[in-house]
C-alpha cells in the first residue's frame, strides 16, 4: 500500500514537474498576477508601495509665502503623492477636470500673511467625486501635512512662550533677590542712619556745650575787653557831659544876663531850648564803674545760651513693601487634538498593500491550481484510461486518489510557501511576529483546496464542465473571502455568508498574522475551520467521485 | 476416436480453464448489457470476444477486471470467484484498455515502471518486468521519450506492455489494435502469441475479424448481451450454413437464366454487369465460367468469396447501426 502510495505520487509530482503550463501557472501566473494587483490595488490601501504610481497632486500655489512652500516639503516625502506645481487655481481645476488628477490644492493669496498673523485662513482643495478612494487618501495626506505644519507652528510657539516664561521666571528670581538685598541694604540704612543721628546728637550737644563754654569765656573776655574799652571810650563822654554840664549851666548864666541886658525885652526872647537834662548821677557816674555797671564782670554777667541744635530726625525710609514679582501666568497654547490610531495588536496603521494581495491571490492561485491539478488531473486520469486501469490493479483504489491528493497537497503547500517567500523578498510583506505560524493556515487551506477539488472532480461531468464550474466557484470564493480586497468592503450579509468559505478563514488567519501582527493563538480558529471545510470537502468529494468514477462503464 | 479425443480437451480445458463464466446478467437502468452469458478460456488459449457496439464487450470485460459487479451469473477468474475475491483476481489479471491508458507526459519506461510498482512489483522486480515488456513490443530503444512523442502503433504497444507486466494468469484486450500501422499491429499480435503460449488465458475483444479469426483459438459473439455464437472462426462458418460466392464482372449483361444448366449453383443477383452467383463447393467454379462464356458475358474478373467470421458476423447481428446500444448509451 505505502509503496503504491509512494509511486503514484512520484508519478504525480512527475506530471507535474513535465507539465511547463501548470508549473507557469502554478509559479508565474500568480506572482504576475500578485504584481499587478498589488499595485493596481495599492490605492485601496492609501500607501502605493515603492514603484508604484504615485498620486498626481497639482498644487497651486497664489500666495507664494512660506505657507506653500512648508506644505510642498510637508508632501514632498510622501510616496503616494507626486506633487506638481501650476500656476494657479484654474490650471489645478482643469488637472482635476481633464483626469489628470483626483484633487488638487490652492493655497490662496495672503493665506502666510493670514496665517503668521494670527488669522484663520483656509486651503482649497479641488476633488474628483468619482475618484473617491484618491480624494479620500490624497485629502487625508494634505490634512496631514497641514497637521504637521501646524504642529509644528504650534511647537514653535510653544516653545517661545516657554522659552519666554523661562526668562520672566529668571526675571522673577532676580527680582525677588534684588528685592531681599534691597529690603536688607534698607534696613541697614535705617540702622546706621539712627546710629549716625544718635552720635550726631551726641556730638552736637557736645559741641554746644563746649561752644557755648567757649562763647561764654569769649563772651567774658571780650566783655572785660568791652569794660575796658567801655570806660575809656566812656572817659571822654563822661568829660563831653560833664563839659556839657558846665557848659549847660554857663548857657544858663548866660542866658539869664542876656535876659537881664534885654531888660523890657527880656519877654520878648523865646525861651531857649531846654538842654536835655543830664540823667542825676551821670556825671558823677565813673566811666569804670559805668563800664563795670554795663558789663558785669564775671561769666555769670554773661549768659551765653547758645540755642539748642536739633538735629532732625533722619528721613524714614520707605518700608520696602516690594509686591511679588508675579510668577509667569500659566499660558499655554491650547492643546491640539489629535487622532491617534493605535493598532490594538501594535500593528503599524498603514500597511503594505501586498500584505493583502499576496496571501490573497496566492489562495486563489491554489484554489485554481487545485482546479487544474486535482480536479483536471483526475479527469484526466479517467479520460486517459489510467484510472481504469489503475482500478484494475492490486492496489486499492484509494492509494490512487490519496497519492494525487497527497502529491498535490505538497504542491500546494511548496506553492504557498514560495510565492509567500516572494512576497517577502519583492515585496517585503510581513511575515508577522511568527512566521511560522503562517504554516497553519496555510496547511489547513492548501487541505481545504485539495479536497475542494476533489469535489470539482466529482461533480463535473466532463474535463471542459471543469473549468467554467470550477472557476465561477472559485472566483466567487476568493473574492467573498477576501482574497482580492479587504473583507470589511463588503455588505454585512456577505460577510456572514463568507463564513461559509474557507478562503475567508484563511484570509482571516492571514490579516490576524501578517497585518495585525497577532500570534500563533489567532490562527488556531480559522485553521480548525479550514480543517473543517476541507474534512467536509474530502468526504463529499469522495462520494460525488467514487459515485461519477465508479458509475462508467 | 475423434470423439474421445475431444472430450478429454474438453474437460482438461474446463480443468484449466482462467476464465469461467456462467449465466453473467449486468443490467445498466433497467437495460439489459449482459443478459446470460456463458463461456471459459483456458489457460494458453486465445478466445476473441467479438460483438457490435452495444453488445456487452466491455461489460463483460470490465465484470472480468473487477471494474463492475455483475448482477446474476458467476464469473471466476484465474481460480478466484467473483466478486468476492476480487483483489486476488486483480493479482492475475491484466487489462489492456481500449484506450492508450497511459501517461502522455511520462516516458514509456517511466509509464511501466508506475504501473509495475502499482502492481505490487518491487524495485529489481519492476525493473526486470519493465525491461521485459519493452522488449517484448519492441520499444527498448524508445524506453526514455516521453509517450506524446509515439506514434498510435507505439501507444498500442505501450498499452499492451503496461497490462503484462506482472505476466497475468489472465489478459483481457480490448481492441488492442484500434488505428495502429499494420507493423504495431503484427507486433501486437506476436506479443500476445507469444503470452498465450507462455500459458495465458487471453479473452481478446475486437471488432477486426481478420484478427479474431488469426489469433483466436475459439470466438465468442455477443449480440446484444447474449453469446450469438462461440467456437472456432470453421465452426462458426459450418454452423452459419454459409457457402463460398462467386462474383463475376462480364462486358455485357448475362441473360437471367444463364446458370440454368449448372447445378450446385445459386445467383444471388447483381447489378448490371455484375454477377453473385453462391456455390456449393468450388468445384464447380470452372462450369460457372463456361455457363458465362456460353451466354456470351466475356468474364473481365472473377472474385472467389470464401465465408468469413465477417459473413458469419453479419450473418448473426445484421448490417443495421447499432450507435445507441454502445457501451456510453447504454451506461447513461
Amino acid at each position: 500500500m505505502l509503496a503504491a502510495l509512494g509511486a503514484a505520487i512520484a508519478k504525480d509530482l512527475r506530471l507535474l514537474a513535465r507539465d511547463r503550463a501548470s508549473l507557469v501557472f502554478l509559479a508565474l501566473a500568480p506572482v504576475v498576477v500578485i504584481t499587478v494587483a498589488g499595485f493596481s490595488l495599492a490605492g485601496l490601501f492609501g500607501a502605493p508601495p515603492g514603484g508604484a504610481r504615485a498620486y498626481v497632486l497639482p498644487v497651486a500655489d497664489e500666495d507664494g509665502g512660506r505657507l506653500g512652500r512648508a506644505l510642498r516639503e510637508g508632501l514632498a516625502g510622501e510616496q503616494a503623492i507626486e506633487i506638481r506645481p501650476v500656476a494657479g487655481s484654474e490650471a489645478a481645476r482643469a488637472l482635476v477636470r481633464d483626469g489628470t488628477a483626483g484633487a488638487a490644492l490652492v493655497i490662496p493669496p495672503g493665506a502666510s500673511a493670514a496665517l503668521w498673523a494670527g488669522r484663520p485662513t483656509s486651503l482649497l482643495l479641488y476633488t474628483d467625486p468619482v475618484k473617491y478612494l484618491e480624494v479620500a487618501n490624497v485629502g487625508a495626506l494634505v490634512q496631514e501635512a497641514r497637521h504637521r505644519l501646524e504642529e509644528a507652528a504650534r511647537a514653535r510657539a510653544g516653545h517661545r512662550l516657554a522659552v519666554t516664561r523661562h526668562q520672566a521666571r529668571a526675571a522673577r528670581l532676580r527680582f525677588a533677590r534684588s528685592s531681599r538685598i534691597l529690603r536688607r541694604e534698607l534696613d541697614r540704612l535705617g540702622a546706621e542712619l539712627a546710629a549716625a543721628r544718635s552720635e550726631g546728637a551726641r556730638q552736637l550737644a557736645a559741641a554746644h556745650a563746649e561752644t557755648e563754654a567757649t562763647v561764654r569765656a569769649a563772651a567774658a573776655r571780650q566783655a572785660g575787653a568791652l569794660r575796658v574799652r567801655l570806660a575809656a571810650e566812656l572817659a571822654p563822654l563822661h568829660q563831653f557831659l560833664a563839659q556839657l554840664a558846665e557848659r549847660q549851666r554857663a548857657f544858663a548864666a548866660w542866658l539869664t544876663d542876656v535876659k537881664a541886658r534885654a531888660g523890657r525885652f527880656a519877654d520878648r526872647l523865646p525861651p531857649p531850648p531846654e538842654p536835655p537834662a543830664l540823667p542825676s548821677g551821670i556825671l558823677t557816674l565813673d566811666p569804670n564803674a559805668l563800664a563795670e555797671r554795663l558789663l558785669p564782670p564775671g561769666d555769670t554777667s554773661l549768659d551765653v545760651r547758645l540755642p539748642r541744635l536739633e538735629l532732625a530726625p533722619p528721613p524714614s525710609l520707605p518700608a520696602l513693601d516690594l509686591p511679588a514679582f508675579p510668577e509667569a501666568p500659566p499660558a499655554r497654547l491650547p492643546g491640539s487634538l489629535h487622532l491617534e490610531q493605535v493598532s490594538v495588536t501594535g500593528a503599524p496603521s498603514r500597511l503594505n498593500a501586498f500584505d493583502q494581495n499576496v496571501p490573497g491571490f496566492s489562495v486563489t492561485f491554489l484554489l485554481l491550481g487545485m482546479l487544474l491539478g486535482v480536479s483536471l488531473g483526475l479527469l484526466d486520469e479517467r479520460d486517459w484510461g489510467t484510472l481504469e486501469r489503475l482500478r484494475a490493479m492490486p492496489a486499492p483504489f484509494a492509494a490512487t486518489l490519496v497519492a494525487k491528493l497527497v502529491a498535490r497537497f505538497v504542491v500546494g503547500l511548496a506553492q504557498m510557501i514560495g510565492l509567500f517567500a516572494i512576497g517577502r523578498v519583492v515585496f517585503g510583506v510581513s511575515l508577522g511576529p511568527e512566521p511560522w505560524a503562517l504554516l497553519l493556515p496555510t496547511a489547513g487551506i492548501v487541505f481545504a483546496a485539495t479536497a475542494f477539488g476533489l469535489v470539482v472532480a466529482g461533480t463535473a461531468r466532463s474535463r471542459d464542465a471543469v473549468l467554467p464550474v470550477g472557476s465561477i466557484v472559485i472566483v466567487t470564493m476568493a473574492a467573498v473571502g477576501g482574497c482580492w480586497w479587504p473583507i470589511e468592503l463588503e455588505p454585512g450579509w456577505m460577510r456572514q455568508a463568507a463564513l461559509a468559505l474557507p478562503t475567508t478563514w484563511a484570509m482571516r488567519a492571514y490579516n490576524d498574522l501578517m497585518i495585525r501582527r497577532e500570534h500563533l493563538a489567532a490562527a488556531l480558529e480559522p485553521t480548525a475551520m479550514l480543517v473543517a471545510h476541507g474534512a467536509a470537502y474530502l468526504l463529499l468529494g469522495l462520494v460525488l467521485f467514487r459515485r461519477r468514477t465508479l458509475g462508467r462503464v | 476416436m475423434l470423439w474421445t479425443r475431444r472430450v478429454v480437451a474438453s474437460i482438461l480445458s474446463a480443468v484449466q480453464a482462467a476464465i469461467v463464466v456462467e449465466g453473467l446478467v449486468k443490467r445498466y437502468a433497467g437495460r439489459v448489457a449482459l443478459g446470460g452469458v456463458t463461456f471459459d478460456v483456458g489457460s494458453g488459449e486465445i478466445v476473441g470476444l467479438l460483438g457490435p457496439n452495444g453488445a456487452g464487450k466491455s461489460t463483460m470485460l470490465s465484470i472480468l477486471a473487477t471494474l463492475l459487479v455483475a448482477d446474476a451469473g458467476t464469473a471466476t477468474v484465474a481460480g478466484h470467484r467473483l466478486p468476492d475475491a476480487a483483489r486476488a483476481v486483480r493479482r492475475a489479471v491484466g487489462l489492456v484498455p481500449q484506450q492508450t491508458a497511459v501517461y502522455p507526459t511520462l516516458t514509456a519506461a517511466e509509464n511501466l515502471r508506475f504501473f509495475a510498482r502499482m502492481q505490487g512489483l518491487g524495485g529489481a522486480a519492476a525493473t526486470a518486468a519493465v525491461q521485459r515488456a519493452l522488449a517484448l513490443i519492441g520499444l527498448e530503444g524508445r524506453a526514455d521519450e516521453p509517450v506524446w512523442r509515439f506514434s498510435g502503433g507505439m501507444r498500442r504497444r505501450l498499452n499492451l506492455a503496461c497490462g503484462i507486466l506482472h505476466e497475468p494468469r489472465v489478459l483481457l484486450l480490448d481492441e488492442p489494435t484500434v488505428g495502429v500501422d499494420p507493423q504495431s499491429r503484427e507486433r501486437i499480435f506476436a506479443a500476445v502469441d507469444e503470452l498465450a503460449r507462455a500459458g495465458a488465458a487471453i479473452l481478446y475483444s475486437t471488432h477486426d475479424m481478420e484478427e479474431a479469426e488469426r489469433l483466436a483459438r475459439r470466438i465468442v459473439l455477443l449480440d446484444r448481451g447474449q453469446v450469438a455464437a462461440a467456437g472456432t472462426a470453421a465452426e462458426l462458418v459450418a454452423a452459419a450454413r454459409l457457402t463460398p460466392r462467386l462474383r463475376l464482372r462480364t462486358a455485357r449483361v448475362l441473360p437471367e437464366h444463364w446458370l440454368a444448366n449448372v447445378d450446385g449453383v445459386r445467383a444471388l443477383g447483381g447489378t448490371g454487369t455484375e454477377a453473385v452467383v453462391e456455390v456449393a463447393d468450388t468445384a464447380v467454379v470452372p462450369a460457372v465460367l463456361r455457363a458465362a462464356a456460353d451466354a456470351g458475358g466475356d468474364v473481365r474478373e472473377l472474385a472467389l468469396h470464401r465465408p468469413s467470421l465477417a459473413d458469419v458476423f453479419f450473418t448473426l447481428t445484421g448490417h443495421a447501426l447499432r450507435d445507441d446500444e454502445s457501451p456510453a448509451a447504454a451506461a447513461g
